[in-house]
């Protein structure tokens, strides 16, 4: 048996981390995985540690582009919670809003890049149109597409301008009929189904045995959301499901991912209708000393934070955990025994934070073939136009 | 198969008759939604010249240069365009109604230069009239004798830059503290000449 090893990484095309994946494969079969993270150290806490509390929370929100709410979120909460206090009514609904918001968009542009991997350029196009909407909200609400800077321990640090609700609310009711024919384009795509049904499928036990977080977790049947479980914010005043499926596989995945856009959209039109009047910040001074922690659903999974105070104006310790570190090492239990070209949609699934560069080279040990991220799509989107010909669509 | 392919056509006579969802930028100037943050700008009449957005700033994007041996002196409040990440937390913490340094709608930044991405005003500052040393703009004088009303009397460099400031100050009156020996201490004084004119003899 001549194994060979395909090494992805340290920066990984498709992914949003670099990390490096050593593929262990016997021809087109995965026989083993090996990940290493741990290259995009930027010392983020100990860089927050240099800064005040308020200062922190714009080095936080640079953690991770796409999740700049969800950073910060759980840190103002590791914040209150040294106290503690309860931020007020109208503070909560805002961050509700901008963190629901965030969570479509991060939902959308996965599924684009989703599409991408799979040949679907359609739809990646279709997707980022629409992430379009969703991020002129944002801009309206806190004026930025990204990189919201609207949290600060103890509130918030702009408010919503009541003249903009019905823009806001008229923007997020258009994309509801192109997320609909989005939805019925991906799950009742009978290319899709076969693409991506039983492959990577992360059972029950795994994704407990894993620490499987957010989504991830959620396609295999766990039902684990820090919004429902630990009720913060406005997410206990408003309706809404926790959306939970069974089977653990990759087009299981891609579903949670697309009706939970739904329940965001039913979150926001709930928050922005029913925004109680009020204080939005409650002007913290002294932090006094002691810890906290600090947790929130983010697009990807439970982020936490950790802080403690000595009674300065700086965090004495910061500790932030991201979900993709806890989702990361699934992959040991989804790509073994999968195809190379199945490896690239699968190690996509758990949608891992962001911040790819393209540089990957895919050798054997003969050493005369070179893949690079490029290539690796095209193998992926090969292999769905094979199936569409067996099909006998094309 | 057929009902995809009337679908298609519908959209394809659909996208005819409609605009493009791109718009033609270069040409058509983008107007950013009215809460937009773009990049903060001083206002050189409201601006004091304090720091406190200095202070604030988590990307130190703002800082300061005193210039005293050169013509009148002046403070030269620098804001660096290419380090700024517009948070707003300069507005939000400016000590002159949020009016010293405010957030803009402008977003087109790009430089070819980065030496060149950063954009300053000038406010005079006030020396101590005994050692020389900065002690701070004569704006942020005027500014804490306003805000402190009748108290600043008590402290001669309060109300001695605020009467500068309106061109009332009048020398006859330091004459008659002068025999006295006590005409140190009615001077714009620094914190650590004040404490010397005040509590030691020399």
């Amino acid at each position: 048996m001549a194994l060979s090893r395909v090494p992805i990484g340290p920066y990984h095309p498709l992914q949003e981390e670099p990390e490096y994946f050593n593929l262990i494969t016997d021809g087109e079969k995965v026989l083993d995985i090996e990940v290493n993270v741990g290259y995009n150290h930027r010392g983020i806490e100990k860089l927050s540690e240099r800064k005040s509390f308020d200062q922190a929370t714009f080095v936080i929100e640079r953690i991770c582009g796409i999740c700049s709410t969800s950073h910060p979120f759980a840190y103002t909460r590791a914040v209150e919670d040294v106290f503690p206090v309860e931020v007020p009514e109208r503070a909560k609904y805002i961050r509700t809003v901008i963190a629901e918001g965030e969570r479509i968009h991060s939902h959308l542009l996965w599924l684009g890049l989703a599409g991408h991997f799979l040949g679907y350029n359609t739809l990646y196009m279709w997707v980022w149109k629409l992430r379009e909407e969703i991020l002129d909200v944002m801009e309206i609400l806190s004026g930025n597409r990204n990189n919201y800077a609207m949290f600060k321990p103890g509130g918030i640090r702009r408010d919503i301008n009541p003249d903009d609700i019905p823009l806001v609310l008229k923007k997020i009711d258009s994309i509801v009929p192109t997320l609909d024919r989005l939805r019925k384009a991906i799950i009742d795509d009978p290319v899709l189904h076969k693409r991506l049904k039983g492959i990577g499928i992360l059972t029950k036990e795994d994704a407990l045995d894993y620490c499987a977080v957010g989504p991830t977790a959620r396609a295999s049947g766990v039902e684990k959301d820090v919004r429902k479980d630990d009720p913060y914010g406005a997410y206990d005043r408003v309706d809404w499901d926790m959306i939970v499926t069974y089977k653990g596989d990759v087009f299981e995945k891609v579903v949670v991912r697309v009706l939970e856009m739904y329940e965001s959209i039913k979150i926001i039109k709930q928050c922005l209708k029913n925004l109680p009047p009020g204080e939005i910040d409650l002007k913290l001074k002294d932090i006094p000393p002691g810890e906290g922690i600090g947790t929130h659903e983010a697009p990807r999974g439970e982020t936490f934070h950790y802080v403690r105070s000595d009674g300065t104006n700086r965090p004495a310790r910061h500790k932030v955990r991201a979900p993709t570190y806890m989702n990361l090492p699934t992959c040991e239990a989804t790509v073994i025994g999968e195809s190379i070209a199945d490896a690239t949609i699968i190690l996509a699934s758990i949608d891992p934070c962001y911040c790819c560069t393209e540089r990957l080279t895919v050798f054997s040990p003969e050493g005369n073939k070179l893949y690079n991220g490029n290539d690796l799509i095209k193998l992926s989107q090969q292999k769905t136009d094979k199936i569409k010909k067996e099909m006998g669509l094309k | 198969m057929k009902l995809p392919k009337i679908r298609e056509l519908l959209e394809a006579i659909k996208s005819l008759l409609t605009k493009p969802y791109t718009s033609k930028f270069p040409y058509v100037p983008h107007e950013p939604y009215p809460s937009f943050r773009g990049q903060p700008k001083f206002n050189p009449d409201k601006c004091v010249g304090c720091l406190a957005c200095e202070q604030v700033c988590p990307a130190e994007a703002i800082s300061h240069r005193d210039i005293v041996d050169d013509g009148i002196p002046r403070r030269i409040m620098i804001h660096y365009t290419d380090t700024c990440i517009f948070c707003g937390s300069c507005e939000a913490n400016c000590i002159a109604d949020n009016e010293g340094i405010k957030l803009t709608k402008e977003w087109e930044l790009s430089f070819f230069d980065r030496s060149q991405a950063y954009e300053t005003i000038e406010k005079e500052l006030q020396l101590c009239e005994i050692c020389g040393v900065v002690i701070a703009c004569k704006d942020h004088l005027k500014w804490i004798a306003e805000k402190i009303g009748e108290l600043s009397f008590s402290s001669p460099t309060l109300y001695q830059s605020y009467l500068k400031g309106l061109n009332i100050i009048d020398e006859n009156i330091l004459k008659a503290y002068k025999d006295k020996g006590r005409s140190d201490r009615i001077k714009i004084l620094c914190a650590r000449c004040r404490r010397e004119t005040t509590l030691t003899t020399k």
